[in-house]
């Protein structure tokens, strides 16, 4: 008996020193229950009285985890690391470090750091391309920070500004009336522990493991244009041949890209890579009919990746 | 994500350490930090909340040198195991190239690791990655344990919970010794250069 419940204590010790409180509490009370029933053990008094002790000392631990913080500031320096390291587009040239500092700007705010984000995004409020996307998410971090006011401020700022235009302040506009509507509502509570115990793992087809390119980002090497970039998504593949809509509007592209023409930098997005690599425009047909009248479907023939 | 530089001729992926709360990821990156310093190619950062549990993750740059012709770096990441910061896990698994998977050998944790399991394949298919295909390894962490007289699980019974599916290359482990770390960073290393080769063809 005696060593059955020192076995159970030492098991109950480890895992309380591996962090595992739960586990360990467990067994500190199987041991409760296996003293108090048993008569033949000697001190038993003084030994109930210890593990009680230690119950109330795990508690303690218990209840100092679950209320740990969950968003600590951070430092300056951990950061910069969390925007670099998270933003996927990187990139050593001009090109792309935008969407860099965007797609950091965004996992600042998803690790719950949003002040830093919030000076993120409004750096990120000079370019004409992001602006929309990133006074959105100024007013999203403003929101999940409960300062409504600050968004409003943040907000009627913005309108008596002319930093934006009348279509983009629209735009968010909406999207912002959509917020404050959204976070009217209660928050539904996800209980995430309820999932059920079973490692059973629903299988996938097997397709064809081919290199699917879901978005271009084409940078202009000469030409009135040189080094603007453009990102386009593709709207269909097939082989080493990509397909693109342009739209009749989107001038500069509709001028730029025609059969023949080289495209020496080009960045291929991939599920699995950025791609820097070159193209060439294989054709360019005007769409005749349906919802994309009048704009034209580009073909790209990716030279090398 | 892996990024390519075709014209610096360098390859940079992700790999992250996954598995339930206290198996021990944390402690596998430790070790590589110190057993591994020639190729270690910066600090080790780690985010940490109460009782050491990771918070956000751990980060190790490694620094391959060059395979095939081309420069490869490896940044290492830990997710935080505990199951109420399920967003931060699936962020840090964000643009992963291949995975070592840490489970737990004791019996106690028996359930927590098929959760995780499971867990990792649902974060997987919201990226729409399949735990099918991407490069996996599972470690069995902690077997230095037996000798203390804790019970833990038989391999059997191990491969039987999370292998009998994924069928991946699977090695018995003990982070705080050292034992069998480095082969399962090894072998996850080697399965995920030969996808990334098969993909972006780079040795062509
Ligand atoms: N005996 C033994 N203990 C281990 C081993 N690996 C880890 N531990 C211990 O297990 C506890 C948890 O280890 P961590 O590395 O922090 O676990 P983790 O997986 O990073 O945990 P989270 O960050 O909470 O997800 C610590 O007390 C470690 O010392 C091992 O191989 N053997
Ligand atoms: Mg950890």
């Amino acid at each position: 008996m005696n060593n059955k419940i020192k076995s159970i204590l030492k098991q109950a010790e480890l895992y309380r020193s591996q962090g595992l409180l739960n586990e360990a509490r467990e067994k500190y009370q199987t041991i409760l229950d296996l003293i108090r029933k048993t008569d033949q053990i000697k001190n038993k008094d003084k030994l109930l009285e210890g593990l009680e002790k230690k119950m109330i000392l795990l508690e303690k631990d218990i209840e100092l985890v679950t209320s740990a913080p969950t968003t600590p500031e951070m430092s300056e320096h951990v950061n910069t690391l969390i925007k670099k390291l998270f933003s996927f587009t990187k990139d050593s040239e001009k090109s792309t470090e935008d969407d860099a500092a965007l797609e950091g700007a965004i996992a600042l705010a998803k690790f719950g750091q949003f002040d830093g984000a919030i000076v993120e995004f409004g750096k990120l409020l000079e370019i004409d391309r992001l602006r929309v996307t990133s006074a959105k998410n100024i007013l999203r971090c403003h929101l999940t920070l409960e300062s409504k006011d600050d968004a409003l401020n943040q907000f009627a700022e913005w309108e008596s500004s002319d930093l934006f235009s009348p279509e983009q302040l629209e735009k968010i506009r909406v999207l912002f009336n959509d917020m404050l509507e959204k976070k009217g509502m209660a928050a539904s509570q996800v209980n995430e522990q309820a999932e059920e115990a079973a490692a059973e793992i629903d299988e996938q087809d097997d397709e064809e493991e081919i290199l699917d390119i879901s978005a271009v980002a084409i940078t202009f090497d000469s030409g009135p244009h040189k080094g603007e970039q453009f990102e386009l998504d593709v709207s269909f593949q097939s082989g080493n041949i990509i397909s693109l809509i342009i739209s009749s509007n989107d001038e500069v592209l509709v001028e730029s890209l025609k059969v023949g023409v080289k495209l020496e930098e080009v960045h291929f997005y991939s599920p699995i890579a950025i791609f820097r690599g070159s193209g060439v425009v294989s054709a360019m047909t005007q769409i005749k009919s349906g919802p994309k009248k009048g704009d034209f479907s580009l073909d790209i023939k990716i030279e090398s990746i | 994500m892996a990024v390519f530089n075709i014209k610096k001729r360098e390859i940079e992926c992700k790999i992250v350490y996954y598995g339930p709360g206290r198996c021990g990821k944390t402690t596998n990156l430790e070790y590589i930090f110190k057993s591994h310093k020639k190729q270690i190619d910066g600090e080790m950062v780690s985010i940490n909340t109460e009782g050491d549990r990771t918070l956000f993750f751990d980060f190790l740059p490694l620094e391959l040198g060059k395979i095939k012709g081309c420069d490869v770096r490896v940044q290492l990441f830990t997710v935080p195991g505990q199951v109420q910061y399920s967003s931060t896990r699936k962020l840090v698994l964000k643009g992963v190239d291949g995975i070592v998977f840490v489970a737990d050998s004791m019996e106690v944790r028996r359930e927590k690791n098929m959760l995780s399991l499971k867990d990792l394949q649902h974060n997987l298919k919201e990226y729409n990655m399949n735990i099918f295909k991407i490069p996996l390894v599972l470690q069995y962490n902690k077997r230095d344990l037996a000798e203390e007289g804790i019970p833990i699980m038989s391999i059997e019974k191990m491969e039987k919970d999370l292998n009998r599916q994924i069928k991946v290359p699977s090695f018995p482990g003990s982070a705080v010794k050292g034992d069998g770390i480095g082969k399962s960073l090894q072998s996850c290393l080697q399965l995920t250069l030969q996808y990334l080769n098969k993909q972006l063809n780079w040795t062509k």
